[in-house]
């Protein structure tokens, strides 16, 4: 409609113009809101707030930050939450799973009683209690952070943020085998509190930067780990429009995940044009496309060992020296040692008659009983093309002036024309002889006479297709390749009695194909030998082989350089093979086995701008480069004269964590703060652009950037500060008083509260109380249950059956999967995730889509949910293990109810509570007692 | 829209707790032990979701919608587009003037693009003379009500997103779908059943991919307004039966118990979200008993399962589309359909029909069985695919085509037999009257009741909607 064609903007970023009030305001001109946006200003340490005649407790700067910004309202902070409180939020904010009882008794016996107004000690006694409590909560936050559960629990954060998942995606939702190793690279990474400097840049550059350390480079599966478009980026041909416009959406993925992780910067909104809100024009965006326009997503092989790594790479220098016949290389083949190695060689060859010469029979006539059309090569070679038969019989006759033939030598090889390149003309390259016979005669006349075969040997058989078949005379066998399709391949037969020739004889040659469904040899060659029986496959080329029998004094030195060179490729080749097998992840890669079309770009691409994001409409070529917005750094990265791909991948990791980069710093202490009060301070995590929302403590947000960056970035002295401060050991659940202005106005309006005034609790007078993620629900319920496994790290555990789709995707049943199988009891964060067929359950608990980077979960309630936490097979069946446990530790029911109260809530029963539910088990069991727990919000929720 | 709707009901960080208490553990478990058992629970108070839109922009021709989802993406040259020209030079090559600079999906090989010509006729129905194909006998009984638009196009060449860009009207992943949007406009009508609900069938012709379960989500929405899948085989909805080896009676004391320890921990905290928690439960638990009984087609007469084509407990798109009426009966808002047989890419012609056959009966009957039981005028029936199939051959079939497929509607305030826009000769580009997903909403939200531009929510600063900052209404397709 016209409204439409008159933006012609392309769908995908209309977004940007919605045309409401704020959207106008915002339409300044992107160089004038360069320098003045918040998130891009420099970060300077701002001075903590002094706070006078404080009546709040401030334990650390975090806190003088929040109650001065609370007073600015009237506002103050709510008291301390009570010992359980604190250690169930501590336990599940730090490792994701809760307290043992005995953990939640000894916490609470050093920690005051009784909930403590946070107002400043006002006596010795008082402010000895006080310590104590403190150093109980040091003590206990220390012990978890040290715990290797704590990994597990913030790598899901990050794998959130990375849209980690195990499946590509897309239509063909194929599963990756080698995914995985990243997330052990996260848990091990967080678990070694490893500076966020450096864990930056293994993601992005680990294999430039740190070459010395191969051992990190899963670090790159972060680059790989979103969605991947296998029906464009494999399956269709290289040159068409749709696999270039594949190769942009894929960078486009990797680009918006590394500004939006690392960096907290909605870059991708400039794909079709400069960014409408932020001061990023389409250039910079496609600088950063062009940082990744040397690799692809791909299973990269690696070597941990430094020692291994080092050694198979020198060793495949040396092959690609000698395939490019690298002058001083191949002068180095003419020392007297190399020669000498290679003169042995010879010998040893030479005295087990391994040296065989052939020669190329050139045929006088080749024919097709059905109809293939047979055309000779220079070479001596015959391609079949023309109509495909069912079944065929190729006749070949050549003229030889050799005396004494003892066997012949036939080649199947690969041509550009044949399916999959051949060697044969079946769809699959695939080819069965099933007959090869042969006849002699003078070439003077005469009726041939047969010649007897024996001892066939081929360089590869075909699983119950050997050659041997082509020999016995059955139609119904043959000789066959698959799956070594797209290579040549040959067969030596010896005749059964030399030649007895003394003239020149014409010998024909029969290729009886008879299988059907054309598997029919699409090119061949035939050649003789009069070496003595018996016969073996050739180990040298033709040319070399005749090289091999001239005696050395005879050959030139560049004749020596060639057979120095093919011993030497043998060498190394059986060198490379002997090697341990390199692991693999999937990663970014720019060298790695081709997949059908999938192959290595070899070197960057090129990257164009594209007006409108349109692939029809190349603008000028983008160089390498990130933010110009970023007014410490240069933004374009001086790598004209580098060659080498990863240099642009190192010089992006060096922007990002350059301590001027003011996105960096501040988008990693909000997440982390997002984590602990169940927002960020601020709470758009991925966008600190116009579009995402405001700090509501920049201070306090640069206050937390510009310590963390200049400590040296450890994420555990973050933890560490956020979680001992007073702000985060608040009580969720009550509202403090009003203070100083709010007092008064409340004075003439009784409905004035904290809540009326603050609802969203956005200035953080209480802590807020939170749902657990699809994660903690999982792992309590297995922790409570007494059958939590917390094996780590390895292929991931799948909760489902696995089974063949209609297409690629494959089925997947999670309801046929076995809760009391080990898979069933591993922690969730070794959870096989399946990008397009999520888990149920992990679904109705809010798990992330994986298709995008998720910064928050969602928390929602629904029907389906209720449904799920009632009714699923993992809850039922971890309840059930659950009453067995209370009836293997415990007897007596009201014994089992306290017990069950310690370990699913964390706290005693009352009472009351154990007189209504001794009754209740003893009319519906254990297990629905169980059950009943695991849906109370008290059991789903953390204050 | 109501701010203080929205503050009460979407805010569910907002925590009011009472003004100056102080509840510690222990007096909070006193408080809730004491009572878990003493009183029956409470009457469930209605919590059903009203709608922002209230009233309404302007009165409402539509109450809900049935859509009928052709997956896999349907050939509109085998269904809806007559192309007389095409059939001429079929085995042609195509002319590079229409194909140069447009991506081709995966046409692949070193052939050259050829043209496939339509692969049935096509014949004038009704009094209106629309052109129909003869695959769709049953459907152009039907043609007087139909309005069929020929000038779809979209931006997206795979099924997943151009799905996305169906229901969503972006290629941008997190955006709420249309059920979502409505029944958050226009709320639900429906205490037992969830107000948006997805049926998905197959067929047993064409590739049958997954649709992914983000095509009913409701993006940046709150997730009430999720569609929720019921599933005709197995269980109805995951969940929804009581697990083995736990009598109904034994459920429901549990259910009870664990209401009653929710509402008494909403007493004491007063957590909008606890609130919530608990009518969802409660919903849950009717849908224990609401879902399987809707289910149970069972009890429908001979003579309906008949005129569906119907078998209780097939799965079958027909069973599905007495399902819809059955639905639409009983005040659900959204009803969207998916049939997974149309990606054609082999062998069209045999396929297109099969595929064809699974769909019309059912499609002639809803639209009869509506009409009968005077449903008809205030329901809006909506039929589409995610994108066409090219005009070019695929081997004997047709590949992904963006540039122009076919679709229509018909039902509450639809104006019945028209045709609406066009296609060039090849069928390749819409080129009259072309018509964009965006102005397709616009169109069915407007028969609703709802002016596009002003069904909003606030999203990272910005009053998003469902068409974006496009979508026109589309007269000629009103009665």
């Amino acid at each position: 409609m016209t409204g439409w064609s008159k933006l012609a903007c392309p769908a995908a970023f209309v977004l940007f113009l919605a045309p409401d009030a704020e959207g106008a305001a915002a339409k300044t001109s992107p160089a004038n809101a360069a320098t003045n946006w918040w998130s891009l200003k420099p970060i300077v340490r701002p001075v903590v707030p002094i706070l006078r005649n404080s009546k709040t407790e401030i334990r650390n700067p975090i806190d003088a930050f929040i109650v001065s910004k609370l007073r600015e309202k009237g506002l103050s902070p709510s008291p301390e939450a009570d010992a359980r409180t604190l250690i169930r939020r501590l336990h599940f904010g730090l490792v994701g799973l809760p307290p043992a009882p005995e953990d939640v008794e000894e916490f609470a016996s050093t920690f005051p009683a009784s909930p403590r107004p946070s107002v400043p000690a006002s006596s010795a006694k008082d402010a000895e209690t006080r310590r104590h409590g403190d150093a109980a909560i040091e003590r206990l936050v220390d012990r978890l952070l040290a715990s290797p559960r704590h990994g597990e629990r913030w790598a899901r954060h990050w794998l959130d943020v990375a849209r980690f998942a195990e499946t590509h995606g897309h239509d063909q939702d194929r599963v990756r085998e080698n995914a995985w190793p990243y997330r052990d690279y996260v848990i091990e990474s967080l678990n070694a509190d490893k500076p966020w400097a450096r864990f930056v840049q293994e993601q992005v550059a680990a294999d430039a930067l740190f070459p010395g350390e191969p051992r990190l480079i899963p670090a790159l599966g972060f680059l790989a780990a979103g969605p991947w478009d296998e029906s464009s980026l494999r399956d269709i041909r290289e040159d068409t429009l749709d696999r270039e416009i594949g190769r942009y959406l894929d960078r486009d993925d990797i680009v918006t995940a590394v500004m939006s992780a690392f960096a907290s910067s909605s870059v991708h909104c400039a794909r079709c044009h400069d960014h409408k809100f932020d001061p990023i024009p389409q250039r910079d965006y496609y600088s950063l496309q062009a940082v990744f326009a040397g690799v692809e997503k791909a299973n990269r092989a690696f070597d941990p060992d430094p020692a291994i790594s080092k050694r198979r790479a020198d060793l495949r220098a040396k092959v690609v020296a000698l395939e490019k016949r690298e002058p001083a290389f191949m002068e180095a083949l003419l020392t007297p040692a190399m020669q000498a190695d290679v003169e042995a060689w010879l010998a040893r060859e030479l005295a087990a008659a391994r040296l065989i010469v052939w020669t190329t029979l050139t045929p006088e006539s080749v024919t097709s009983l059905n109809g293939s059309k047979l055309v000779p090569h220079p070479d001596g070679s015959v391609l079949a093309t023309g109509g495909r038969p069912e079944k065929d019989t190729y006749t070949f006759v050549a003229a030889t002036e050799l005396r004494g033939i003892t066997g012949v030598r036939l080649e199947v090889l690969t041509d550009d024309s044949l399916p999959k390149k051949g060697p044969g003309r079946q769809d699959n390259g695939n080819l069965h002889l099933t007959e090869f016979k042969a006849g002699a005669a003078p070439q003077s006349g005469g009726e041939p006479r047969a010649i007897a075969f024996q001892n066939p040997l081929a360089d590869f058989n075909q699983q119950g297709w050997t050659i041997q078949h082509a020999l016995d005379n059955k139609p119904a066998t043959a000789w066959g390749i698959y799956p070594e399709v797209g290579k040549s391949h040959q067969a030596v037969f010896e005749f059964a009695a030399p030649l007895a020739n003394t003239t020149a004889s014409r010998i024909t040659f029969v290729l009886e194909q008879l299988h059907g469904g054309g598997h029919l040899i699409g090119r061949f060659r035939i050649s003789v030998t009069t070496a003595p029986r018996p016969l073996s496959l050739p180990v040298l080329p033709d040319a070399l082989a005749r090289l091999a029998s001239t005696p050395p004094a005879d050959r030139t030195p560049a004749q020596r350089q060639e057979l120095a060179a093919h011993w030497l490729k043998e060498k190394l080749t059986r060198e490379l093979a002997a090697m341990p097998k390199p692991q693999l992840v999937f990663a970014a890669a720019s060298d790695f086995e081709p997949d059908g079309s999938h192959k290595p770009p070899m070197g960057p691409r090129p990257v164009h701008m594209l007006r409108r994001g349109e692939i029809g409409r190349k603008l000028d070529p983008a160089s390498p480069g990130a933010l110009d917005c970023v007014a410490a750094l240069p933004a374009r990265f001086d790598l004209a004269a580098e060659p080498d791909e990863s240099a642009r991948r190192a010089s992006l990791a060096l922007w990002l964590t350059d301590p001027q980069n003011p996105l960096v710093w501040r988008s990693i202490v909000n997440r982390v703060w997002q984590h602990h009060f169940g927002r960020g301070l601020v709470d758009t995590p991925n966008d600190f652009g116009r579009m995402g929302s405001l700090p509501t403590h920049p201070d306090l947000l640069d206050w937390l950037a510009a310590e963390f960056r200049d400590r040296g970035g450890s994420l555990k002295w973050l933890h560490r500060i956020i979680v001992t401060s007073a702000a985060y050991r608040q009580a969720s659940n009550c509202e403090p008083a009003l203070s100083g202005a709010a007092a008064v106005r409340l004075t003439r309006n009784s409905k004035l509260t904290h809540g009326t005034m603050d609802a969203d609790n956005r200035l953080l007078w209480r802590q807020n109380r939170t749902r657990l993620d699809a994660e903690c629900v999982r792992d309590a319920m297995l922790s409570v249950s007494g059958q939590l496994d917390l094996t780590t790290g390895g292929p991931s555990a799948r909760h489902f059956a696995l089974g063949p789709g209609i297409h690629v995707t494959p089925t997947v049943e999670y309801s046929k999967f076995d809760w009391d199988s080990p898979a069933g009891r591993r922690r969730s964060v070794y959870r096989f995730v399946f990008r397009t067929l999520p888990d149920p359950f992990m679904e109705a608990l809010d798990f992330a889509d994986t298709s995008v980077s998720t910064p928050a979960r969602a928390e929602s309630n629904t029907p389906l949910q209720a449904l799920a936490v009632w009714n699923n097979d993992f809850v039922l069946r971890q309840s059930e293990h659950f009453a067995a446990r209370l009836e293997r530790e415990t007897q007596g029911t009201g014994a089992r109810v306290k017990r069950a109260f310690a370990l699913a809530l964390n706290r005693a029963p009352t009472p009351a509570e154990i007189a209504d539910f001794v009754p209740y088990i003893e009319q519906h069991g254990l297990a629905a007692f169980c059950r009943l727990l695991f849906n109370s919000s008290e059991f789903l929720f953390i204050n | 829209m109501n701010p203080l709707l929205l503050q009460n009901e979407l805010n569910r960080r907002a925590f009011l707790c009472r003004a100056g208490a102080t509840v510690g553990t222990a007096a909070f478990a006193d408080l809730l032990a004491s009572r878990i058992f003493a009183a029956s629970p409470a009457p469930a108070k209605s919590d059903r979701w009203p709608g922002v839109v209230r009233p309404f922009h302007h009165p409402p021709k539509a109450r809900r919608v049935i859509q009928l989802y052709m997956a896999g993406g349907p050939s509109h040259l085998e269904t809806f587009d007559p192309k007389p020209h095409l059939a001429k030079l079929h085995g042609e090559p195509m002319p590079e003037s229409i194909t140069a600079g447009q991506p081709i999906a995966q046409l692949q090989g070193n052939k050259a693009l050829k043209c496939f010509g339509p692969q049935w006729e096509f014949k004038k129905a009704g009094q209106s003379g629309q052109e129909i194909s003869e695959i769709f006998p049953k459907l152009a009984e039907h043609a007087d009500e139909l309005a069929i638009v020929r000038s779809m196009h979209t931006e997206a060449i795979n099924h997943d997103p151009a799905h996305t860009y169906m229901n969503t009207g972006t290629l941008i992943s997190g955006r709420p779908s249309f059920g979502s949007w409505l029944l958050y406009g226009l709320g639900s009508e429906c205490e037992d059943l969830p107000g948006f609900v997805v049926l998905l069938s197959t067929g047993k012709f064409g590739q049958s991919q997954p649709v992914s379960a983000r095509q009913w989500a409701s993006g940046f929405l709150p997730t009430k307004f999720t569609g929720v899948e019921l599933r005709s085989k197995g269980d109805p909805v995951l969940y929804v039966k009581n697990p083995r080896g736990i009598a109904p009676g034994q459920q429901e004391d549990v259910v009870r118990a664990v209401q009653k320890l929710n509402q008494l921990q909403n007493a004491v905290v007063d957590d909008p979200e606890i609130a919530t928690r608990i009518s969802q439960y409660e919903m849950a638990f009717r849908m224990q008993a609401s879902v399987p009984d809707l289910m149970d087609i069972s009890k429908e007469p001979a003579s309906a399962l008949d005129l569906y084509g119907a078998k209780p407990g097939d799965g079958s798109f027909a069973s599905n589309a007495l399902l819809a009426r059955r639905l639409a009966e009983r005040g659900v808002r959204f009803i969207q359909l998916y049939h997974r047989d149309w990606d054609h890419h082999g062998s069209i012609k045999d396929h297109v029909r099969g595929t064809a056959a699974e769909v019309d009966q059912p499609m002639a009957a809803l639209l009869t069985d509506l009409k009968q039981r005077d449903m008809l005028k205030d329901t809006l029936i909506l039929w589409n695919g995610e994108f066409g199939r090219t005009p070019m051959a695929q081997g004997n079939g047709r590949d992904h085509h963006q540039k122009a497929f076919s679709i229509w509607l018909a039902g509450g305030g639809v104006k019945g037999g028209v045709t609406y826009g066009a296609t060039d000769d090849f069928g390749y580009h819409a080129t009259v009257d072309r018509m964009h997903v965006n102005d397709l909403h616009a169109t069915m939200l407007h028969l609703l009741g709802i002016d596009h531009t002003r069904l909003n929510f606030k999203f990272q600063g910005l009053d998003m909607r469902l068409t974006n900052v496009a979508g026109e209404v589309v007269k000629p397709l009103l009665a």
